[in-house]
């Protein structure tokens, strides 16, 4: 198939691969942190490790807004859901999500409204269909999906519609990127950018990686053909001692990125003073808010919500998977207690997550990480 | 109902390239034109799906646009 079959083409991997072996210097070692999980499940879907030199490192970064949902904001959706007359829409994945009171599927089976939808265009439509329900739309994403939310948003107040919000989790790239950056003893050499984030936000607003702390970045699509020249970028910087933003995914990403998005979230939201992250903390700055002007779609300002901080469970690991410090398999609750069926941590829930990737495909071959028997 | 086999159509960092068959005012119907691991998730029975353009309003039959949660986030260049 055109557009996709040149992105898988083998002959190009595997030239691409012999490129990457003649960038690093033997012995060396090179740690890469993907930053989007569409990237990590494609690493493991494909297999890309395989193709890499032992020098060259991949390290999963944050770039799963389900695995970034802190369990309160799971329980303040599940009060919405339990509301008398309220139907709560969300994409898939979210539903599994545990909060501290179970999952939104579990508050389905005890009696709540919470329906799958594709879109937060959907939410709306099954408002406009049964105007006796309230309906709100449970939203979470970067940069990629706010778009639509805000479209959403305008055309609700457009329509002037009285049975429509939205919960807003929306979440931004840039400060999970400086929390992961100032970690301290980080060992991260250089970034491979999200692709979609950036088709929104664009590459410019990667520059203060390479300027405020000296890590080349590189914004890829999502095919194996992709990602492997995106890497090649990665390492031909180091070798020609550049540190910059490059662009591999040129025939979709702007410098500037798309404005009449920009825009739209401009318009309908504005950034909270922090959100609270999984695995990650409180950080400022880093989440959206529904604006007072739409206040009559922002489900905080119609629902009493709980609001409590919830602690992760203490044998997930998810923080230390989500900032790169340890690899999926190194949870001890990884494959055991925590599974895709039974997810304990947010990275086991969505298949982006590092840690449904890993055991997706990757759990049964591990040559380059071997252990002893016995040890 | 999970779409944890092929990859979380909607939430994540994941956007499907589609052609744009019709414009219907506001909204465009679309066939799905790559990432055939995602077609059977949105072209169910090769029926065309609605996406909005709000972010892409010039949009023309035959145009390819990256589709994400229901709505056009941008056209694809394709030449290269």
């Amino acid at each position: 198939m055109r557009y996709v079959d040149e992105y898988r083409d083998p002959l190009l991997a595997r030239a691409l691969a012999a490129e990457i072996r003649g960038l690093v210097t033997s012995g060396e070692s090179v740690r890469i942190m993907e930053i989007c999980g569409g990237h990590t499940h494609a690493i493991y879907r494909h297999g890309l490790e395989e193709l890499l030199p032992n020098e060259v490192e991949l390290v999963h970064g944050p770039g799963c807004p389900v695995c970034v949902i802190p369990m309160g904001r799971v329980d303040d959706a599940i009060a919405i859901a339990e509301t008398d007359g309220v139907t709560l829409a969300t994409f898939g994945d979210m539903m599994r999500v545990p909060g501290g009171r179970g999952s939104l599927l579990e508050a389905a089976a005890r009696g709540a409204d919470v329906r799958m939808v594709y879109s937060p265009l959907d939410a709306l439509e099954l408002a406009r269909r049964d105007p006796e329900r309230h309906v709100c739309f449970l939203a979470i994403g970067f940069e990629t999906t706010a778009p639509a939310t805000a479209v959403t948003l305008l055309r609700a107040r457009a329509e002037a519609l009285p049975n429509f919000s939205v919960f807003c989790n929306h979440v931004l790239i840039e400060p999970p990127l400086r929390a992961i950056l100032e970690t301290p003893g980080l060992q991260v050499d250089a970034f491979v950018g999200p692709g979609h984030v950036s088709s929104v936000i664009g590459t410019e607003a990667y520059r203060f990686i390479p300027e405020e702390y000296g890590r080349p970045l590189v914004v890829s699509a999502f095919e194996p053909v992709d990602l492997l020249q995106s890497i090649a970028m990665l390492l031909r910087q180091r070798v020609d001692g550049r540190c910059e933003v490059e662009n591999q995914y040129t025939r979709v990403v702007r410098p500037e990125g798309n404005w009449q998005a920009l825009a739209a979230i401009e318009e309908t939201m504005e950034v909270r003073e922090d959100f609270e992250w999984r695995g990650l903390g409180v950080l400022e700055r880093s989440g959206l808010r529904v604006r007072d002007a739409l206040a009559a779609f922002d489900a905080e300002c119609l629902f009493e919500l709980p609001g409590a901080r919830i602690e992760d469970p203490k044998a997930c690991r998810c923080g230390e998977v989500l900032t790169g410090q340890i690899k999926p398999w190194e949870c001890g609750v990884f494959g055991t207690a925590c599974t895709p069926e039974r997810p304990l941590g947010t990275c086991m829930v969505s298949s982006e997550g590092a840690c449904a990737a890993f055991f997706s495909y990757g759990r049964l071959r591990r040559p380059r990480e071997e252990t002893p028997i016995g040890a | 109902m999970t779409l944890a086999r092929e990859g979380c159509l909607t939430c994540g960092d994941v956007a499907v390239a589609a052609r744009v068959v019709e414009v219907d005012g506001r909204d465009a119907l679309v066939t799905v034109g790559g990432e055939p691991e995602l077609d059977a998730l949105v072209t169910v029975g090769g029926e065309p799906e609605r996406v909005a353009l709000d972010l892409v309003p010039d949009a023309t039959p035959g145009d390819l646009l990256l589709c994400h949660a229901g709505i056009a986030l941008e056209r694809i260049e394709e030449e290269r």
